[in-house]
Formats: C-alpha cells, sequence, structure tokens
C-alpha cells in the first residue's frame, strides 16, 4: 500500500511541477515519460496486492482513490509529455484568426498605429472564449500568455500626399500594413529584424529594416535618442534596385525614397507563448484523490470527519481525535 | 459493493483520459481561409468615411442585405468588375440590398477619382487602415463578402465576379427581381 502510494505522490507531484514550472524540455523525454508510466505501472501492481489485503470497504476505496489518482496524473502528465508539441511562440497579424492543433483558434486583435490591443483571445470548442494576456493562463493541455513584440505600422503615400495601398503577397495577411518582422538579417554584426510590403498602385517591393533605438543611435545618422527607426529600401516591381531608393524614417516621421514618403511606426504587439502542461483540472482532481486515499487508508472513516471537523473548527476540541490504524 | 466502486472509480480514469486526451485527436473545426472562412460570423463593425468625408458605418445597414466589395484603383480586375457591381445596384434599386464598395488603404480624392471615372453610383468607402481587408482575410482584391440582415456574413468571395454570380449570391436573400 505504502509503494503504491508513494508512486502516486510521486507522479502527482511531476505533473504539479509541470505546471508550476513549465517549459522545461525535461517534460518531453521520453525516459522521463516513460518512468511516469513505469510508477503508474508501480503503483497499480502495489495497489492491486493491497486492495485484496484491504479489509473495511472504506480501505479498499482508498486504494482505488491513489490508483486512479496515478492513473489520472499519469495520463495528463504523458499527454502533455508526449503528444504536445514543444514550447512555441505564436506570431499572427492582427485581424487574423490563427488555427492551432490540439489547442483552438488564437484571435488577434485588430491594431491600429494608434493603439495596439495587447491581448488574444481563445476560442475553443465547447469552451468559452478567454483572453489571453501577460498573465498566464492554462487552457486545456497547455498554458498561454502573450509577449509583447516590436511591429511596424507603415503608411505609403506618392510624392503628392496620396495615401497607396500597403499589400504583402508573402505574409500572413495580405492586406495588412503591419510588418510583423519575423525575418532576422544581420548588418555590421548587429542582428536587426526586417520585412518587406509591396505598393501595387507605385509598383514598388519595400524592404523595412528595424533598428532598435541603442542600434539607430549606434549606425544611424538623423535620429534622436531613444527613438526606434526603419530602413527602408524600394526597389521596382522586379526587385531591382532604384535610384535614391533608401530611406530612413525615424520617430514615426516620413521619409522619402524611390518616388514614395513613407512612414514607420514602430510599436508593440501580442504573440502568444503556448508551453505544453498537463491539464490543470485533471491534475487537482489527480491531487484530491491521492490525498484523499492515503487519509482515508491512515484513519478511520470517523476520524476523517472529526480530523474534517477540528480542521474547520479549531476551537471545537471536544470532538476526540480517533486513533490511527 | 466494491465492484461497483471499482467499476465507477474505472469510469471516472476513463472520462478523465478523454477529457485530457480529446484535444489532441478532435482538432477545432477546419474553416476555408479567404473571406469565406467568415460565413456564420458578424461582420466586425469600423467607424470609416466615405469619399465625401461623411461618416459611415455598417451598423446603419441592420435590416439590410449588404454587398461589400473592398477594392483598390491600382487593381485590374477590381476595375474590370465596377460597372457589373453598379448594374447590381441599378436591378436592385429600392429593394433590401445595398451596395458598398470599400476602398482599401488609398486617400478619398483618387478613390472618389476613380468611381467618378466609371460612373460608379453606390456608396464608396475609405478603409485606409485596410481594417475591413485585415479582418476578412483578404487573400487579395477584389474581395466581396454578402452580409445578411443582422450583420452575420453569409458570403464570401475572393477574386472578380461576374454579373450572373453577384446575382446568384444576392437573389436568395433579397428575393427574386
Amino acid at each position: 500500500m505504502s509503494a503504491a502510494a508513494a508512486a502516486a505522490l510521486a507522479i502527482v507531484a511531476a505533473a504539479v511541477a509541470e505546471i508550476l514550472v513549465p517549459g522545461q524540455a525535461l517534460y518531453h523525454a521520453g525516459w522521463f515519460n516513460v518512468l511516469l508510466l513505469a510508477l503508474v505501472a508501480v503503483c497499480f501492481i502495489s495497489a492491486r496486492g493491497a486492495y485484496r489485503r484491504a479489509q473495511p470497504a472504506s480501505t479498499r476505496a482508498a486504494v482505488l482513490a491513489i490508483a486512479a489518482a496515478a492513473a489520472i496524473a499519469g495520463v495528463a502528465a504523458t499527454t502533455s509529455g508526449l503528444f504536445a508539441p514543444d514550447n512555441q511562440t505564436l506570431i499572427g497579424a492582427p485581424g487574423q484568426r490563427l488555427r492551432v492543433e490540439s489547442l483552438g483558434v488564437l484571435v488577434f486583435p485588430l491594431a491600429s498605429a494608434e493603439s495596439a490591443e495587447q491581448s488574444v483571445t481563445l476560442e475553443r470548442p465547447l469552451h468559452a472564449a478567454v483572453t489571453i494576456g501577460a498573465r498566464r493562463r492554462e487552457a486545456g493541455n497547455f498554458i498561454l500568455r502573450t509577449v509583447s513584440r516590436s511591429v511596424v505600422f507603415v503608411e505609403a503615400r506618392d510624392l503628392r500626399g496620396n495615401r497607396l495601398t500597403v499589400t504583402q503577397p508573402s505574409g500572413t495577411a495580405f492586406l495588412s500594413p503591419v510588418l510583423l518582422m519575423e525575418h532576422r538579417q544581420t548588418i555590421a554584426g548587429l542582428d536587426v529584424p526586417y520585412d518587406s510590403f509591396n505598393v501595387p498602385a507605385m509598383r514598388r517591393v519595400v524592404k523595412a529594416i528595424l533598428f532598435t533605438p541603442a542600434q539607430a543611435a549606434m549606425m544611424l545618422h538623423g535620429t534622436q535618442p531613444g527613438e526606434s527607426a526603419v530602413l527602408f529600401a524600394v526597389d521596382d516591381e522586379k526587385e531591382r534596385p532604384l535610384p535614391h531608393a533608401i530611406a530612413l524614417s525615424a520617430g514615426g516621421r516620413a521619409a522619402g525614397a524611390g518616388g514614395l514618403s513613407l512612414r514607420g511606426s514602430v510599436e508593440t504587439y501580442p504573440a502568444v507563448e503556448v508551453v505544453a502542461a498537463p491539464n490543470l483540472l485533471a491534475t487537482i482532481a489527480a491531487a484530491l484523490l491521492a490525498i484523499g486515499g492515503i487519509v482515508a487508508s491512515i484513519q478511520r472513516p470517523a476520524t476523517i470527519a472529526r480530523t474534517f471537523l477540528r480542521t474547520i473548527l479549531p476551537w471545537e476540541t471536544s470532538i476526540p481525535l480517533g486513533r490511527s490504524t | 459493493m466494491s465492484r461497483y466502486i471499482v467499476w465507477a472509480v474505472a469510469a471516472v480514469v476513463i472520462v478523465v483520459a478523454f477529457f485530457v486526451l480529446e484535444p489532441f485527436f478532435v482538432s477545432p473545426a477546419s474553416r476555408p481561409g479567404g473571406p469565406e472562412g467568415l460565413v456564420g460570423q458578424a461582420a466586425p463593425v469600423f467607424a470609416l468615411r466615405d469619399d465625401r468625408g461623411g461618416a459611415v458605418s455598417l451598423d446603419r445597414y441592420r435590416g439590410r442585405i449588404v454587398l461589400m466589395n473592398l477594392w483598390a484603383s491600382w487593381c485590374p480586375p477590381c476595375r474590370a468588375e465596377m460597372p457589373d457591381l453598379q448594374r447590381l445596384a441599378i436591378t436592385y434599386a429600392g429593394t433590401r440590398l445595398a451596395i458598398v464598395g470599400v476602398n482599401e488603404g488609398e486617400s478619398p480624392q483618387r478613390a472618389r477619382e476613380f468611381a467618378d471615372s466609371l460612373g460608379i453610383r453606390f456608396p464608396v468607402w475609405i478603409d485606409g487602415s485596410q481594417r475591413y481587408g485585415r479582418t476578412y482575410g483578404a487573400l487579395g482584391l477584389p474581395t466581396t463578402v454578402v452580409l445578411d440582415g443582422r450583420g452575420v456574413v453569409v458570403r464570401g468571395f475572393d477574386g472578380a465576379l461576374t454579373f450572373a454570380q453577384m446575382q446568384s449570391a444576392v437573389a436568395p436573400l433579397v428575393g427574386s427581381h
């Protein structure tokens, strides 16, 4: 019986640890999950013998509760460890509905250059929609939270000041003026993000490279301290470089290049960090079953009731505690 | 008695295991990409301006069937489609059908010049931040979305439509005409 209880507690503790300290590579390791399944097997074998020996029905129920706790926590932990994907950061375009296997649909907020919501909505089958923010949130077999990323809102105008449509044929959202800056390149030893967009009315392809304030101060002229900067390089529609087609937009100010007036405003926009973790409700259920089973196996039911009453009514000392078996 | 307890505990374990494992085997309903994927959802409502500077919103069209066409002046298929949209507007004039052209990302002046050059008389809205293009998941231009009287998307089309396609999309909602 004690072996069963110890194994069950170890499995529940592992599941709880995976929830409290999520995202460790260990949880996806094969040997770790095999170890959990071995503990489940040890618990079952030990519980089988204990169940046969147990005499009062209540003790048998306690043994079953411990075995059930091991099974539930084992399933929850090994499911997230073996089936769930590794940690990932999901980047979506404003307004995009991103379908995530085994989870649901993430709805990214519609941001404008003036204000960007920092929360993402998760829609799941058979569940109410939940808002994912900077604080971690458990959802099924995952823990989610948003992290802020720098994105660039671009605005393109012709030289008469007429606004022009911005498209991203190779981006996640075709008609979006928000560059997600998912690509990276090295310039003069600096690792910088970049993205590209088209201005079809002018038959232009524009590459935008983002510099942090520190990088901009170090590398670029014409920036004020603390200002991010976006370097635009304008090509024609066949991606041939044009003369006078490189310009710097710092602090959200417009810059002329390749027959365009371009403005890049650096804003933050949420991405979603997704980490696999055992199902929270299943783990709580397993923990309660394990604790309840262990307590019940070492105390008679009447004693449990008295212990419970004395726990919630500490001033009531007239309730005698029974002896442990 | 104890046998019943065993079965009850086994049942609980199975139910919990199903509850934990189910998401890995039952994926969220797959939706088609692009504007068709929005069918059944309420269309977002944004406060926009029309090409004359007046405030406009989809809210004003509740109770009417709305055909929203996203377009831009630089887009050849949009130009080719516009006369058929104007013909549809004339054909269904006086009915519950409202046709709205939403210019994506251009200046009001450019949109107005383009509409005037083609004799467009239906409302032209200016979506400077391309918000409808983003939320409708436009894969290109033109993009057309049909909304029912409650503002719910009932049809979504990527690319230019013929007059017959436009009619077949709106006729069941508006009634034969």
